[in-house]
């Protein structure tokens, strides 16, 4: 056992040893700038992220009017709201939503590689990125959903959206119940990012 | 076929890793900002909608690096290797390739200053920064490189048709998911405009603007009726090259 934990200690050392070098040399011939790969994490912390989905679910829930508009064309629903430029930038250019309801659950998958909705939701979750997620999401959905802890009715619907094109799919899911009272801010704070790609259930915060 | 092909439907893999993390280690992000960055450099980009300023960016990069340079790279390997690597391993491992291969960096530069690193893993990056480098990856980053390209002829496909998916030769890439190879869907949406892809998929039949269509297939068409999940729809977004029909009914 800790030879095994040596060995996956080392394999990251070496990772991350070789990632720093060719950095440096990328740098060093001019290829990137030293502030080039800063520069895109920056993007994802501070205008790219699930926080801006959360807003466009809660808004959603709030309005219903908004929702149908959502639904019906997803880019122009999204920019009436005031999130940062580039909402419809890289990997978000073809941004479409779909709706869970009592009738149909909705699940987003890639099965070739992990397209996802960057400008909305940031980068993709490992869970997203697994083979055995990918592989298995097409051939059994209800299964793999349960071991997410989302079971689904026979009665509904399982829809899986295979990201495969140049659309990019995401998850209205549904409000929970005896959520009345919460504010769009505090609805927006319970909106994960797997329960809009369809692997978690949105839930109330327990009392 | 090539497994990475035919993941979709794979069997006997065990229980999904629902590990939420994007990054699992630190090192990771970095090799996510080198690709994120060359496909802001890339030299495609000068037909890209927005007009971006490829021809006077200062940078030493002059290749083409998209996303299907990365997804041409992991559907070339070995598909057992394929397996035994985490997502970001096999992105440093193809990036790191292509580095060498077109003679950026030679191999033995690169080990060299990978043993610095290691032996001295807070040694400092180099202090270069690029503002018009920096100015280019925020403009990609916000305005995106859409595939929607202007197409004169009309789909060969109509909202509500039943349609049987090709099964071309796929070369080196492809976007067709291998499951969906043969098997009768019915089109739910003829996507307006037409989209190009990155590059020429040759024999494989993507590239050059064509209409893309959603098609919807019931879960038993696919599987076969006992090997299928009840009352479950895929929906798949499929270039034009990749269907043919009408379906037989």
């Amino acid at each position: 056992m800790s030879q095994l934990f040596d060995y996956e200690q080392q394999r990251e050392a070496e990772s991350a040893a070789k990632v720093r070098a060719l950095e440096a040399l990328l740098i060093e011939k001019g290829v990137i700038g030293s502030d080039s790969v800063d520069t895109v994490l920056g993007h994802f912390e501070t205008v790219a992220g699930p926080f801006n989905g959360a807003k466009i679910v809660a808004r959603a829930w709030v309005d219903a009017e908004y929702k149908a508009r959502l639904l019906a064309d997803t880019p122009a629903a999204i920019a009436e709201l005031n999130l940062a430029q580039g909402m419809d930038g890289a990997e978000g250019e073809h941004m479409l939503a779909v709706a869970n309801s009592a009738d149909v659950h909705n699940l987003i998958i890639c099965t070739l590689c992990s397209c996802y909705p960057w400008p909305i939701l940031g980068l993709p979750p490992y869970w997203y990125k697994d083979p055995v997620f990918r592989a298995r999401g097409v051939r059994e959905p209800r299964a793999v959903l349960r071991e997410f802890g989302v079971p689904v009715s026979a009665d509904t619907e399982v829809a899986v959206w295979d990201s495969s094109a140049q659309i990019r799919w995401f998850v209205v899911p549904e409000r929970p119940a005896d959520s009345a009272h919460l504010s769009e801010e505090q609805l927006a704070a319970l909106v994960t990012p797997e329960s809009m790609m369809g692997v978690a259930l949105v839930q109330l915060p327990a009392a | 076929m090539k497994l990475q092909h035919y993941l979709g439907g794979l069997e006997n893999l065990g229980p999904v890793d629902v590990e939420k993390q994007v990054f699992v280690q630190p090192w990771e992000k970095r090799i996510f900002g080198i690709h994120t960055t060359m496909m802001a450099e890339s030299a495609h980009l000068i037909d890209a909608l927005p007009g971006y300023p490829m021809d006077t960016l200062p940078t030493a990069f002059k290749n083409t690096w998209t996303w299907a340079s990365l997804r041409t790279g992991a559907e070339g390997m070995q598909p057992f290797e394929y397996f035994k690597f985490r997502y970001y391993e096999k992105w440093l491992m193809g990036i790191s390739g292509f580095f060498v291969d077109q003679g950026y960096v030679s191999g033995d530069e690169l080990k060299s200053r990978a043993e610095h690193y290691r032996r001295e893993p807070d040694a400092p990056l180099p202090d270069q920064p690029n503002p018009a480098i920096r100015e280019q990856i925020v403009r990609y980053l916000q305005e995106g490189d859409s595939g929607l390209r202007p197409y004169d002829a009309a789909p060969l496909f109509s909202d509500g048709q039943r349609v049987i998916v090709a099964d071309p030769v796929a070369v080196d890439h492809t976007r067709l998911p291998g499951y969906l190879r043969n098997k009768p869907g019915t089109i739910v949406e003829v996507y307006a405009g037409a989209f190009a892809y990155f590059v020429n998929t040759g024999l494989d039949g993507i590239g050059e603007p064509m209409p893309v269509y959603r098609v919807a297939f019931d879960a038993a068409d696919i599987w076969g009726e006992d090997k299928s999940e009840p009352n479950t729809t895929i929906y798949a977004d499929l270039f034009e090259a990749y269907l043919q029909g009408p379906a037989r009914s």
